[in-house]
């Protein structure tokens, strides 16, 4: 085929438009499997509690294992401050005007992290139910955190993110009765996304449901 | 808005194309989307049409086909076309557990992110071209 201009000609491929991002994440799973590194790529809204049960978890789990924790956030340092008083180290990565993390991002991270001196690194994505389900980051598994604030929508609404999700937390659940929301009910909701994820009742303030999380997550006896 | 991000994936592989095919512009571009991935169409042809301005892929046409979702039980064979225009059962992911024997069931189809077809133009110095490139 010709036009004026020159020859028109078809090429047939089948390229995954992401497979930059899937490279760098392939790539960043090696390194930390490499390293006997296990990685919790932790996800959900603005406010759901991802933090507080990052830093739950670490006060439980410092004593056994060596972790750090890399903070996705748009903006502010807020949520590695009040990781470190933990005590562990913490990477802050602003992402300025992007909605998810990236593994080129985590890639960079990573770089700032003693990686020979660790077991475990909890990766806390940007606040938001949509788009880091399209951008894997290397980690071996993943945390999707829920609060009964959210209402009771929260879950159907947004069904990408339980896909690949190992462990879902519903979190909050101290104010579910003041919230007119039935933590059960999202937990079926759950079920019936990804039947093979297991769903915890959380609530940071009190302690509850945050062993279990561990456990399930895989992060104990190791 | 991560759609702008898919964009500028998309925007560089075609360039990087168009370098390793000696295109001198790109007249159209067409794509796989599952309708199980979150990509919104109209903004991911939004995000192109900005990100091409200027380069080779300017006012090329953005085709996408959109692949319908798939399921499969791997116990007992039973198969499922996923509805997900249908809004009032789930937006994007229908339930996953075999409604006849409750394994879990496969995705088999719909999570596609893919380039498939380019049209583009060879510089009309250019003698030896085919009208189906080498990949």
């Amino acid at each position: 085929m010709t036009s004026a201009e020159g020859e028109v000609f078809d090429v047939e491929l089948e390229v995954n438009i992401l497979r930059e991002n899937e490279r760098l994440a392939k790539e960043n799973k090696s390194r930390l499997e490499s390293k006997g590194i296990h990685a919790v790529d932790v996800m959900g809204s603005v406010g759901s509690g991802k933090t507080s049960l990052i830093k739950s978890m670490i006060s439980r789990l410092k004593k056994d294992l060596r972790i750090a924790v890399i903070e996705g956030d748009v903006t502010t340092t807020i949520d590695s401050d009040i990781i470190s008083s933990e005590g562990v180290p913490t990477v802050q990565v602003n992402t300025g005007k992007e909605c998810h993390l990236d593994a080129n991002l985590i890639r960079k991270a990573l770089d700032k992290i003693p990686l020979d001196k660790l077991d475990l690194i909890f990766i806390e994505n940007v606040g938001n139910l949509i788009c880091p389900a399209e951008f894997p980051l290397g980690s071996d598994r993943r945390l999707v955190v829920v609060s009964v604030t959210e209402g009771p929508y929260m879950v159907v609404k947004h069904p990408m993110m339980f896909r690949d999700a190992k462990v879902v937390a519903i979190n909050k659940i101290d104010v579910a009765a003041a919230m007119g929301v039935d933590p059960n009910k999202l937990s079926a909701d759950v079920a019936r996304l990804n039947p093979k994820a297991a769903t915890v009742h959380t609530s940071c303030r009190n302690g509850i449901g945050v062993d279990e999380v561990i456990e399930k997550l895989g992060l104990k006896n190791r | 808005m991560h759609e702008f991000a898919i964009a500028t994936s998309l925007v560089e592989a075609l360039l990087e194309l168009v370098k390793k095919q000696s295109a001198s512009k790109v007249l159209e571009v067409h794509l796989s989307v599952g309708k199980l991935r979150v990509v919104s169409i109209d903004q991911l042809k939004f995000s192109y049409g900005i990100l091409s301005k200027g380069t080779a892929l300017e006012g090329s046409i953005l085709d996408v086909e959109e692949t319908p979702g798939f399921a499969r039980c791997n116990n007992c064979n039973y198969t499922q076309k996923l509805d997900t225009d249908d809004l009032s059962f789930h937006f994007g992911l229908p339930q996953m557990t075999c409604p006849k024997c409750t394994t879990n069931l496969i995705l088999e189809g719909g999570d596609e992110l893919l380039i498939t077809r380019v049209r583009m133009l060879a510089p009309s110095t250019s003698s030896t071209v085919s009208t189906n490139g080498p990949v």
